[in-house]
């Protein structure tokens, strides 16, 4: 055996393969103890998820290869994808899901594991910045409109500064001052 | 060897007459036993009566080759035998109303709707037919082979049409009837129901009339049908040309049935091969997640392939129907990571197989529970997989989705337990 190590290794295949012992084994077992992910293991890689999903065309990663790179430990490649943000949450693919996997929920806690390490897209910080600024997503612009329905210029008794310093206190909030 | 200890002279009740619970009266009757068959529709025969086509011989069910050295009309042995086996008492239109007692001495109420049309005196002459829409003739395979008496249709001829029967065989007073008797043993047959898919929403069932279950295809597929063996659209009744099935609806899934229906993966690929081969089908596919033929069955998957039939690893993403009638399909492809987008005339639905309708009432009189909706053998440990309590026995398609070898096997196990039990 030792005289074949000394030998040049040529390559079994020509493709380069995933280098399994890289992945993180223990990814799946993260995501699993997030809320509404006990089933991830139940997939059996049907694909009925993707078949729902209106807008996975246009992903590189489909959501039951999200799934399957979650089972197979592909931490990084799944918390560094975009398509965990452009997800529309329709929960197409979790009511469609034949083995009950809360699809869209798992998707939702890999943005969590992905913002608690800083990895947000900048339009979505840009959100999160203007919601924990203004306490409201979409403000008022242009009152025009409001007064050609005959209401008032601005929204009565709308307050937002509750809003504002509870969002302050929570991640979003840290999110859009850097991050931490 | 000892004497003989015990005769036990009561006769055995078969809930059930499909091919499971025919076999099973039928051997019993031919070993000397006395068997009751009873039957809630008007015609034995179950499911098997509108298969077309039965794997694994491609033959009609009834003639396997097993049975062909019995003699009957035609090859089929069940027709003579349900009726002139003297030992055998067909009960149709029959269900049981109430099982009380102990094994080997059970009392059991029956009930039958009346009997309009006495099956041993018509002879299929057709005058009824011809004179009120209240009769009919259910199919060429019915047993007993008599026509039935349809009272919700009853028009102001039926009367005229029991006075011209030649035979005197209609009496439109007829009864209904209760008898109590007492039983040996129970043989549970009750077979299993397709599922009508309508409650999974995105396949258009009930909404969009060309699509249809495999039963339904089969129907379509039959010379003896209503489209004399020509696959149509059921919408417009103009030729199928393309048609797609779908696997595993409903099966498999945890939101309707969680286990494998096991043989329709079989079924529609004998369906796709008779589709391609024999009918004018320019374009057969079938969406799938896993293809399951078991054992021999394997040959099927093959015999297709080499058929023309399309496979596509994936699933349906919307259905549609379509602007000029047929339907629209768009399917996910996992293998090319594609969607692709189909016009057809038919969509075939493998929809799951459940247990008949009020099983679960019916095990309750047995003193027994579902398990996934079918009943379960007492010892899955044991060989002795179709005994399902004390002198209550199971068989065919009533013990969980089964193909007719596997249901006639059963049957015959049930059979040699209660010889045994009676020596
Ligand atoms: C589309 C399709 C294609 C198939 N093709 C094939 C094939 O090619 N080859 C093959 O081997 N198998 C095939 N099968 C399977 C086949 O139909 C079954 O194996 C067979 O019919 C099972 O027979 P059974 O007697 O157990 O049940 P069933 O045929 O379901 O008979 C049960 C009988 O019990 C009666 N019953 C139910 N409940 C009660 C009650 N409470 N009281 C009184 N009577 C009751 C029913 O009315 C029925 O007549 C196919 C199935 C489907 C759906
Ligand atoms: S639908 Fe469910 S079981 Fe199927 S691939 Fe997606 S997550 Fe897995
Ligand atoms: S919830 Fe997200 S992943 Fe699921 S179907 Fe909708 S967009 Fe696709
Ligand atoms: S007229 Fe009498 S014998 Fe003729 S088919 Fe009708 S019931 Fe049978
Ligand atoms: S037999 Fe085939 S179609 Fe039927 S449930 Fe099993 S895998 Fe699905």
């Amino acid at each position: 055996m030792a005289e074949t190590d000394t030998k040049p290794r040529i390559p079994v295949t020509l493709i380069e393969p995933i280098d399994m012992s890289r992945l993180d084994p223990s990814f799946r077992e993260e995501i699993r103890s997030m809320p509404d992910a006990d089933e991830l293991s139940a997939c059996f890689a049907c694909s009925t998820c993707t078949a729902a999903c209106p807008i996975a065309n246009q992903w590189l990663y489909k959501p039951h290869q999200l799934i399957r790179m979650i089972l197979l430990g592909m931490r990084e490649e799944v918390l560094n994808s975009k398509e965990i943000w452009e997800c529309l949450t329709c929960f197409q693919c979790q009511e469609r899901c034949p083995q009950k996997v809360r699809v869209t929920d798992i998707l939702f806690d890999c943005k969590n594991l992905a913002a608690e390490r800083g990895i947000v897209p900048e339009k979505i910080v840009a959100l999160a910045k203007e919601l924990v600024d203004k306490g409201q997503l979409y403000v008022v612009t242009a009152d025009w409109e409001r007064e050609d329905l005959g209401l008032e210029p601005s929204v009565p008794g709308l307050s937002t500064e509750a809003v504002k310093s509870i969002l302050q206190g929570t991640r979003t909030g840290r999110l859009t001052k850097g991050g931490d | 060897m000892t004497e003989v200890t015990k005769t036990v002279d009561y006769p055995v009740l078969i809930i059930g007459a499909g091919v499971a619970g025919m076999t099973v009266a039928t051997e019993l009757a031919d070993s000397g036993i006395k068997a009751i068959l009873v039957e809630r529709q008007l015609t034995a025969g179950g499911n098997a009566l509108d298969l077309y086509r039965a794997f694994p011989t491609d033959d009609c069910f009834y003639c396997f080759e097993g049975n062909r050295w019995r003699p009957g009309i035609r090859k089929c042995f069940y027709r003579s035998a349900l009726i002139d086996q003297p030992n055998l008492d067909l009960r149709i239109g029959t269900t049981v109303h109430s099982i009380s007692g102990r094994p080997g001495q059970f009392l059991v109420t029956l009930r039958s709707a009346p009997q309009y049309v006495d099956p041993k005196k018509c002879t299929l002459c057709g005058v009824c037919i011809e004179v009120s829409k209240a009769f009919s003739f259910p199919s060429p395979q019915c047993q007993p082979q008599c026509v039935v008496f349809n009272p919700a249709l009853e028009d102001d001829r039926a009367k005229e049409a029991a006075q011209k029967c030649p035979t005197n065989a209609i009496d439109l007073d007829a009864k209904p009837r209760e008898d109590s008797l007492t039983v040996s043993d129970i043989v549970i047959a009750a077979g299993y129901h397709e599922m009508k898919p309508s409650s999974i929403d995105e396949y258009g069932y009930g909404r969009i009339p060309d699509v249809v279950t495999q039963l339904e295809f089969a129907k379509i597929l039959d010379p003896n049908g209503p489209s004399g063996g020509a696959v149509v659209r059921p919408s417009d009744g103009k030729p199928a040309r393309r048609v797609m099935m779908v696997q595993c609806v409903g099966s498999r899934d945890e939101n309707h049935y969680p286990y494998c229906s096991k043989i329709c993966c079989v079924f529609a690929l004998k369906h796709a091969v008779v589709a391609a081969r024999e009918r004018d089908c320019s374009q057969v596919l079938v969406v799938y997640m896993d293809i399951r033929t078991y054992d021999r069955h394997e040959r099927y998957y093959r015999e297709a392939r080499e058929s023309g039939v399309d496979f596509i690893r994936g699933r349906v993403s919307r259905v549609e129907a379509g602007k000029d009638g047929g339907v629209d399909v768009t399917v996910y492809d996992s293998l090319l990571d594609r969607y692709l987008r189909f016009s057809l005339d038919l969509l075939v639905l493998s929809s799951a197989l459940e247990p008949a309708e009020g099983f679960s009432d019916l095990l309750k009189m047995v003193g027994l529970s579902a398990s996934r909706g079918y009943v379960t053998p007492l010892d899955i440990a044991t060989e002795e997989e179709v005994v399902v309590g004390a002198g209550v026995y199971a068989c065919g398609a009533a013990l969980g989705p089964a193909e007719v070898p596997e249901s006639v096997t059963q049957a015959r196990a049930v059979v040699m337990k209660i010889l045994a039990g009676r020596r």
